[in-house]
């Protein structure tokens, strides 16, 4: 049996090759700034809390327009009843883009002649959701094959939710009760009868609206229970002549969350970039973004995020409190594990909390060409971190005298180069612009053999 | 004489390609641990079970591998084990690496091992019933919480499907079985369309459903493994229909994202049943009858 127990010493060996190489954790970097929600013209933010089938979903609105034209139509599994609709604080969503958005971080080299003391730099950029564009509305009437099955008022919305038998019947319906929905729309809302959904549609209730010391309209949130864990976003493709940015953030017990109908896939992370993205972040990765999304051929799905929502290396924002989390949705919320005391995020070190809620953001540019299906999604056990996170190695530009400040210095100009070649590939900025902001080190003193080895190793 | 190669070999070629390729290409976060625990725990059993087998000295040992050397047809017994015992195994091992995703290789190596054993131990009149990688996964997905199938890993990318199409038809060519593909294809492809046009929904939408590329690798690699499906044509064409308004009904009204596998899990006893109706010689590796292709001896 040699060829047996050969072939199971090599599997042995390689096996354990693998699993003794797995890195040790290290410290993730300074946190400097982060690429959220408002980067993207109207993105719309929704946030899903699932387990099992019982689903919260939160709809984030950013409407900048009249309230008086404000509707929403969405095709929902079940009927609502007013229990299961809440209007919830739009600083929730803000909290969650916050919490998980991808990060710039910063390390600091130190002086190679003698170990210094590292700067700390903490650079907070505080995000506002972006807005999401919507329809108008008019009066209210009665059209034919429309149930009305639930009507019923939620804070500053007049929310009513309708089951229909033809998509004529519902159009007309929405049209004479004063709900402008796009030609075309008729199309799109038959596959949804068809399915036996209901219309969630909701408007605003100016009085109480005016009343409520609000100047924004606020998120939506519904709850319900089905099978069916999907984003119905075919009907918001009606008029679009451009690509609408869509983030997920699904939060789950179970672990990462991922689309079963497209591909999904990680937004390029743990890089080095120059310095001087310190400054253009935003732009950076909004270019990196647009390079990916071609890249990819423009039918994925981008995972922005995922991890446990107890803790986070580096911190973009304060993990969500208990109460956050339900505020977001999160319905079966235990006590934390280990180390209740809340810490110093902003130091970078990694907290001891974590939960038992996972969160996946998930970043889906669609248009109709490339995304004819609605989003499906599922939940999986997959605990695994990941955060879109960029890595900003500040070099020692000082006065180094030492032999080993020579060689570090030697050492910068192909560093500097890797990282621009990284950017360059990236992003699809010019590599002959990035290199023009690139620092200039003084090499007079290093020797050329010095160089020459820097170079090659 | 030359020797020619087994049909098993272009399959296990075509699955580590593809196992390599998504782990280059396509994002699907392979783990090189979790697939070394496939294989070593897949073949590990196969060993351990007919090392008992033999111990055991049924007359009829349970995997009867036929020779068709230069010596003629004639049953042996296991008394020395070869490396033809091991593609099978290694097929399973590499289908369960592409489909299913674990947590922890723990959930990988209890999906091959009870793989295999289902080969041994879940047997009517001689031939096990359940294809190994399937029972695999529908038994991790069902039993350790920890496992689970993505569907949207590979993305619709045309040239995919070319490629199972070129991979898939070679093995199957090999073996004779190109039937159960084209049938499942064509039945659920059909009720999938019927679905669409009832929904209303534009043809893009039916051929992106159908883009699935977990769909087109169980269509060629699972569905046609001739060890577990009915030996006579007409059952394989009942049998492929079962499982096709099975996957359809699981995946369109309860939402499953599994169906196609659960499908075949359930559909599997049913080939008692259709054996027993129709009855046919069973497929053994070593005996094809296929014209064009080339005679097989016991390595």
């Amino acid at each position: 049996m040699n060829i047996i127990r050969s072939f199971l010493a090599i599997a042995l060996s390689l096996f354990l090759g693998f699993t003794n190489s797995l890195p040790a954790l290290a410290f993730c970097g300074f946190y400097v700034a982060k690429a959220d929600t408002k980067l993207y013209n109207q993105a719309s933010q929704v946030a899903i809390a699932r387990a099992n089938d019982r689903t919260i979903l939160t709809m984030a609105n950013d409407y900048q327009g009249e309230a008086k034209d404000f509707a929403l139509v969405v095709p929902v599994p079940t009927v609502l009843k007013k229990e299961q609709v809440k209007v919830v604080n739009a600083a929730i969503m803000e909290r969650l883009d916050a919490f998980s958005a991808p990060r710039l971080v910063e390390y600091f080299d130190e002086n190679p002649c003698e170990p210094i003391r590292r700067l700390e730099s903490f650079d907070l950029d505080r995000p506002s959701a972006a807005a999401a564009p919507i329809a108008s509305n008019r009066a209210r009437d009665k059209a034919q094959g429309v149930t009305v099955e639930e009507q019923f008022n939620v804070g500053e919305y007049d929310i009513v939710i309708l089951s229909a038998k033809e998509s004529g019947g519902l159009e007309s319906w929405l049209q004479d009760n004063g709900y402008q929905i796009p030609k075309g729309a008729k199309d799109l809302l038959n596959p949804y009868i068809r399915q036996k959904l209901k219309f969630f549609v909701a408007k605003v209730n100016l009085e109480k609206f005016e009343t409520s010391g609000f100047t924004k309209l606020r998120p939506i949130q519904i709850a319900y229970e089905s099978p069916r864990f999907m984003l119905p976003i075919r009907l918001g493709m009606v008029n679009a002549q451009q690509a609408q940015d869509l983030i997920v953030y699904i939060l789950s017990p179970k672990g990462r969350a991922e689309v079963t109908n497209y591909r999904t896939v990680r937004i390029p992370s743990d890089v080095n970039i120059p310095e001087f993205v310190k400054g253009e972040f935003s732009g950076f990765y909004k270019s990196m973004f647009n390079t990916s999304y071609d890249r990819e051929n423009r039918n994925v799905a981008f995972l922005e995020y995922a991890w446990n929502m107890g803790n986070c290396d580096p911190c973009s924002a304060d993990p969500l409190n208990p109460d956050e989390l339900k505020q977001a949705g999160v319905f079966w919320l235990e006590q934390p594990i280990g180390n209740n005391q809340p810490q110093s995020f902003w130091r970078g070190r990694r907290p001891q909390m974590s939960s038992n809620v996972f969160i996946t953001r998930l970043h889906v540019r669609y248009t109709r060409d490339k995304f004819p299906e609605d989003l499906m999604f599922q939940d999986t056990n997959n605990q695994e971190n990941f955060q879109g996170r960029y890595v900003m190695q500040h070099p020692y530009l000082n006065e180094t005298n030492c032999d080993a400040g020579k060689q570090y210095r030697a050492g910068l100009p192909k560093r500097f180069d890797q990282e621009a070649q990284t950017l360059s590939k990236l992003t699809g900025w010019k590599i002959e612009d990035i290199r023009k902001k690139l620092p200039t080190v003084n090499l007079a003193d290093v020797s050329w053999y010095d160089r020459f080895r820097a170079y090659v190793r | 004489m030359r020797t020619p190669i087994d049909a098993r070999l272009y399959q296990i070629g075509f699955l580590a390609s593809f196992l390599l390729l998504g782990f280059i290409t396509r994002d699907w976060q392979l783990h090189p641990e979790v697939v070394l625990t496939a294989i070593v725990a897949a073949l590990t059993t196969q060993y351990l079970c007919l090392k008992i087998s033999k111990c055991i000295k049924i007359s009829k040992p349970l995997l009867v591998p036929v020779t068709k050397g230069d010596l003629g047809g004639s049953t042996r017994d296991l008394t020395e084990l070869t490396k033809s015992d091991f593609y099978s195994p290694m097929i399973t091992a590499l289908g369960l690496s592409v489909l299913l995703r674990v947590d922890h290789s723990w959930a990988m190596a209890f999906a091959a091992t009870i793989a295999i054993l289902s080969k041994f131990l879940l047997q009517f009149n001689q031939k096990h019933i359940f294809n190994p990688a399937n029972f695999g996964i529908i038994c991790a997905i069902l039993f350790t919480h920890e496992a689970w199938v993505s569907p949207g890993q590979w993305g619709e990318s045309m040239w995919y499907v070319v490629m199972f199409l070129i991979c898939g038809g070679l093995v199957l060519r090999k073996v004779g079985r190109w039937d159960t593909t084209i049938a499942f294809l064509s039945f659920y492809f059909a009720m999938e369309a019927v679905r669409n046009v009832y929904l209303g929904w534009t043809w893009d939408v039916w051929s992106h459903r159908m883009m699935s590329g977990s769909l087109i690798m169980f269509s060629f690699f699972m569905i046609t493994d001739p060890r577990t499906i009915p030996n006579a044509k007409p059952a394989r064409i009942i049998w492929t229909f079962t499982i096709a308004l099975i996957t359809f009904i699981l995946r369109n009204y309860f939402f499953m994202t599994t169906a196609v596998f659960f499908a075949l899990f359930l559909a599997a006893p049913l080939t008692i049943l259709l054996d027993w109706i129709f009855k046919d010689d069973r497929f053994d590796w070593f005996n094809l009858s296929s014209a064009t292709t080339p005679e097989i001896k016991s390595v």
